[in-house]
Formats: structure tokens, sequence, C-alpha cells
């Protein structure tokens, strides 16, 4: 076999070149996630009159992110979670970097404790990402009174977290649904 | 892709992570220190995003319509009667309504009456709940292209809504008068005294600073005050209501949790310099161009 240039020839395990196809499909299967935080973003910014739209926003991308980090970490790498928290600020005009900084933290720990997650059941994943939810909302309270420089209300943070809470099993369930399906795309 | 060895890639891998959260904290540091630059880079991300929301809204807008005229359909021959006998009653008032513009024209012109400028004002849609959790603001279409400046008045169709904050070419963004930065001077329609409006992100910004022998009272209205020169006098806000005893709050005219449509008015209050008066200590306007009176009386008119 002549020496590949090209990535592949560095990649562990030995396989065939992907044809264009192929290489598309890959992109779009590890942008999946991505694009879907970011058509919530656009989606939840406009005025729907859903009650509680501000607080289910960031639920829903909290959620969204620590699904991804631990059981596809390539469907969600840092630089996508980066780029989306920043997009998140700019559209919801929070400070810049903030959510950047909250969903990065959030991401890092599904991402290194992800081996341990696997192992446990639904329940204590459950639990563990409430409490991931809990301080997420908590330090992006704290941020808030920081730039402000004043102590706010904290009902609407611990509110948020519950959302949070809440909305990670449907959420968890679509996903799992997804990964089987991509799963099943992947070796027929 | 550089050709580096696995241990390498790896390495390098365990470092992004690291690296972005640091990037992010940089991110936040810089964005507080030139909040100019922040806030051109939001407006331009918001400028691109407008169409889209635009699209959004407008479909939510006629499944709305759609949703109202299946039900209206319903009750034609009840809202007919009810139209009808309302008519009268109007054609009763209307008038009224001519006669008394008619006496006020007469007495208007017996007192020598200076008309006010009317107002310019450009009416946009919401396109966008910007606030989240810690702020209370819109985005509106219609920016600087149309006339929108940053410190113009937006109304809602009954009252007050807020000041525009930023802007973008074709849209700007309009800081509610519940957000908690919101501190607006208002005046009390049956005493007369003057109040500070304060937001705290709730549905009810609270009334502060009025004096102590002429309190608000329950049901009163509160309209705007021209005390530092940020708003004309005598826009409708809102009317008082006491959550607790000594705990007065307005409840807003405007429907500020589902705005469709705004009108930004440019008040021009800029413009209005009042004349020397000996005896005075000087205050600089803030926002006060240096030009000669005369000319801005030419310029006007």
């Amino acid at each position: 076999m002549m020496p590949d240039p090209s990535m592949s020839a560095w990649e562990p395990e030995i396989r065939p070149r992907q044809t264009v196809w192929q290489r598309l499909d890959h992109g779009a299967r590890r942008l999946l996630p991505s694009i879907f935080i970011a058509l919530i973003i656009i989606f939840f910014s406009a005025p729907l009159n859903i009650p509680g739209a501000a607080e289910l926003l960031p639920a829903i991308v909290i959620a969204t992110v620590f699904f991804w980090s631990f059981w596809r970490p390539t469907g969600m790498s840092g630089v996508a979670v980066f780029l989306l928290g920043l997009f998140m600020d700019l559209v919801g005009f929070t400070p810049l970097g903030v959510s950047a900084f909250i969903l990065l933290l959030v991401h890092g720990v599904a991402f290194y404790a992800r081996f341990g997650l696997m192992r446990l059941n639904f329940l204590l994943v459950w639990g563990v990402f409430a409490l991931v939810a809990v301080g997420a909302c908590l330090l992006q309270w704290g941020l808030a009174c920081l730039f402000r420089l004043a102590v706010l209300d904290i009902a609407p943070a611990l509110f948020e977290a519950l959302l949070t809470i809440g909305v990670y099993p449907p959420l968890s369930a679509l996903f799992s649904w997804v990964l089987n399906k991509l799963d099943e795309k992947e070796d027929p | 892709m550089i050709p580096v060895s696995i241990q390498m890639r790896q390495a390098l891998g365990k470092l992004v992570l690291p690296l972005l959260v640091l990037l992010s904290i940089g991110i936040i540091i810089a964005g507080q220190a030139d909040r100019k630059l922040a806030d051109q880079a939001r407006m331009t991300v918001a400028d691109g995003l407008a169409p889209l929301w635009g699209l959004m809204t407008s479909a939510q807008h006629r499944v709305q319509a759609i949703n109202t005229n299946l039900r209206e359909a319903g009750r034609m021959a009840s809202e007919n009667a009810r139209l009808q006998t309302e008519n009268e009653n109007l054609r009763r008032w209307y008038d009224v309504a001519v006669s008394l513009t008619r006496e006020n024209d007469s007495l208007k012109t017996a007192l020598h009456w200076i008309p006010e400028p009317t107002p310019a004002f450009v009416t946009g849609r919401v396109v966008a709940d910007s606030g989240g959790i810690y702020a209370r603001a819109v985005l509106l279409v219609a920016g600087t292209d149309s006339g929108v400046h940053v410190g113009n008045v937006a109304l809602a169709a009954n009252g007050l809504a807020g000041r525009v904050t930023e802007t973008g070419a074709r849209s700007a963004r309009i800081l509610l008068i519940t957000d908690i930065a919101s501190r607006l001077p208002v005046m009390l329609d049956a005493s007369h005294a003057t109040a500070i409006m304060g937001g705290d992100n709730t549905p009810l910004p609270r009334l502060m600073y009025y004096a102590q022998d002429t309190r608000p009272i329950e049901g009163e209205r509160v309209v705007t005050s021209d005390q530092a020169g940020a708003f004309p006098a005598g826009l409708p806000i809102g009317t008082v209501h006491y959550l607790h005893p000594g705990q007065p709050v307005v409840v807003p005219f405007a429907q500020l949790d589902h705005l469709s449509l705004l009108r930004v008015f440019d008040f021009g209050q800029a413009l209005i310099d009042p004349p020397d008066a000996p005896g005075h200590v000087p205050l600089a306007h803030p926002r006060k161009t240096l030009t000669l009176p005369l000319k801005t009386l030419l310029g006007q008119g």
C-alpha cells in the first residue's frame, strides 16, 4: 500500500478511504447535535409566548451538551460547545462569554466522567446531571450578580435548575433513539 | 492536517478544553472592558438573524389570525348585534368629540397656544425576546436605517414600553421598563408628585423616592416626567397598585410579556435648549449640541 499523506494514514485503525458522500454523511452526523442546539437557540429567541421560554432555552442547551458530551464526544467537541455558547451570548444579550464558560464546564464534567457515568444506570446519571445543572445555574446566577454588582433574586435560577433537571429525561430518550438510529445505519 | 504522532495528538486533545475555558474567561473580561465592541458584535448577529426571526413571527401571527378567524366565525350573529349597539353609542360620542375639538381649537386660538411639534416615529415588529433570565429586553426590526437612535422612546399600543439602548442597521434593542437596570423619573397624575420607577425583572416595577407627604394612591395613573430630559412629560405608563402596605408598584398599561408591535418615537429632547436665565447655575446637558439657538429654531422650522 502506498504511503498516504492524508490524515487517514495516521488513524489508529486501517480503513478504506471514504468517498465524498461518506465524508458528508459523517460530517452531518457529527454536526447534528450542534445544529440542533443552534436551531433551538434561534427558535427560543423569537417571541413565542411560551411560558418560561427564557428558562427553557438554557435548560435544553445544558441537557443536550451534557448528553452528547458523555455518550458521543465526537458529536459535541469542546470547540463546538464554545462556539455555541458564544452564539447564545450574542443572541441572548447575556454578558459575552458567560454561557460559553458555563457550557464548557458542563461539557468538561461530562467528558472526563464519561467512563464512570456509562457504567451507572439512568437514575444515577440523572442524579449526577441534577448536581451539574444546579451548579451551572448557581454559577450563572453568581456571574449575573457579579456583573450587575447587586444580589439578584435567586428564584429564577432555582426554577431554571429544576427545569433543566426535568427536561433531561425526555431529551435523553429522544437522543437515545437518535443514537440507535444512527448506529443502525452505520452497521446494517 | 499536520502529521503528528498519536501521543502528541492526544496531549493536544487534552489541552483543548482548558484552553477554551481560559479563552471564554478572556472573552468575559474583554466584553466587560470594551462594551462597545461587544454590543457591535451582538447587533451584527441580531441584524443577520432579524429576517429569520421575522419569518418565524409572521408565520406565528398567521396561525393566530386563522385561529381567531375560525373562533369568530362561530359567534358572528351575537358579535354583530353587539357592534351595532356599540356603533350607535359611538356615533353619539363622535358628535361630542367633534364639538369638543372645535371648542378646544377656538380656545387655543384665543390663548395664542404654541403647538407642540409632532414627534417623528417609526413602527416595527418585535422579533426576538433577547432578555434571557436576568434582563428584560426585546429586539425590534427597525434600526438606524429607518431613523432609530439610542435613547429613543418605545411605546406599545397603550403605554410606555421602554427605551432604545443599542442599534444596528436593521434592528434595535429596547430595554423594557421592567428590566433591573431601568430607572425612570415618573409623575403621579393625581398629586403631580414625582417619583422614580425602578424595574426589578418582575412584571411590576416598583415606585421609589416619592415624597412622604404625597404617597401614591391605589389606582392612580402614572405618567412620565421630563425631569432628567430623557422623556417628554405625560406619556402614560400604568396605574399604582399596592402589593403590600408601603410597597407601591406600577401595573403597566402595555402588555410587556407579549409585545408584537412597538412605535419608536424620536422626541428630539436634545434639541430643546432652555434659555439662559441669570442667577441659574448652568448645567451642561449631556447630549446638547453646540449650535446657536437661532440655528436650532431655523433647523426645526
